[in-house]
């Protein structure tokens, strides 16, 4: 076997993945082989390395956890919940803008009332991503 | 019947014959791996607990379509490996971004685990490494993963992936080449950083 073919294989050999016969015949070329062995030294230098990251510490109630998620047969209808929460904010931060606006065209009086404008708000959560503000209500916060 | 002695199988039969309750030695069973699963491809040990309960209520559901052959894990895994794919996904800007400059790697995981060298080099070592996995490409990652750290066989990294096994023989060989390429330099000269700073 030459060094070609078998620098092709360290990895598969190194796995315990080859068949015995060729596990063989790298087994032998190695031993003589100074450039694959030190190949091979590399190799397994790297996944000791690799295996010096310790499994995560584990959460003795994570099973009770997922049980009770389980049990919980109300939880599809909680996922509902932050939808229909992000629906009220819109309607009020709409609402709220509007009437501002009314307000405030009824105190200047003679004015021609401004077409009513809207700015986009990305909000953090992405299920919604954008909800369209009325923009007397964003001067509210901006004040 | 004693827990530890039933099968895989026998368990899923009992609970889909109504004993929800079983459920939990499944959990059990798969939790540990599954988390150092998700975590390792995630490197978020916050992210990678509560994947893992959805992975966990989504097998749940799946039970009725598990065909039982004994190969259990395969089926979990496959469950755990896209529903941490599509996490990845979606998070693959804030990923990007924030993880891949640095930024989040104060609270990186792992950092409650025994020191078993001096704590700053494990603490520098184990997030080289972290950083190092997340950089290599998606496919070469979660086979490396599978095959290092969760000592999957090529068979099991074909039944949970779906690829063919030269496919994954090409994919975890060239992961090390590119790991052994970037961590060995950097931990030589770290190395010879470190010894010229002794003299
Ligand atoms: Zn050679």
């Amino acid at each position: 076997m030459n060094c070609k073919k078998v620098s092709r294989l360290l990895s598969i050999y190194q796995d315990r993945e080859l068949t015995s016969a060729l596990e063989r015949q790298v087994e032998f070329h190695l031993r003589d082989c100074h450039a694959c062995r030190s190949e091979w030294d590399g190799l397994q230098e790297l996944v000791g390395s690799l295996k010096c990251l310790p499994p995560p510490a584990s959460d003795p109630y994570f099973p009770t956890k997922v049980m009770a998620g389980l049990q919980d047969n109300r939880a599809a209808k909680f996922r509902l919940l932050p939808a229909i929460a992000y629906a009220l904010i819109f309607l009020t931060m709409f609402l709220s803008g509007f009437f501002l606006q009314l307000s405030y065209n009824n105190t200047m009086g003679a004015e021609k009332p401004k077409a009513a404008t809207f700015t986009a708000v990305l909000l953090e959560n992405q299920d919604l991503g954008l909800l369209a503000v009325h923009d007397n209500t964003l001067a509210l916060f901006e004040r | 019947m004693d827990q530890q002695t039933l099968t895989d199988d026998e368990i899923v039969t009992a609970v889909l014959a109504g004993r929800r309750q079983d459920f939990e030695i499944l959990v059990r069973r798969y939790s540990g791996k599954i988390i150092h699963f998700i975590t390792r491809m995630t490197q978020d040990r916050d992210e990678a607990q509560s994947i893992a309960q959805e992975v966990f209520l989504k097998i749940f559901q799946n039970l009725p379509y598990y065909r039982k052959e004994n190969n259990f894990s395969a089926f979990i895994f496959k469950i755990a490996k896209n529903m941490t794919l599509n996490w990845l996904n979606r998070e693959k800007r804030t990923i990007l971004f924030s993880r891949l400059l640095g930024r989040e790697f104060n609270k990186a995981p792992f950092r409650q685990e025994p020191p078993r060298v001096s704590p700053q080099d494990q603490k520098e070592r184990e997030s080289e490494i972290t950083r190092n996995l997340l950089l290599l490409a998606e496919e070469q990652r979660l086979a490396l993963i599978l095959k290092v750290y969760l000592e999957f066989s090529y068979k099991q990294i074909r039944e949970i992936t779906g690829w063919s096994i030269p496919k994954i023989e090409t994919l975890i060989s060239r992961a090390k080449s590119r790991l052994k390429k970037n961590i060995l330099l950097q931990e030589r000269s770290h190395e010879v950083v470190y010894t010229a700073r002794k003299k």
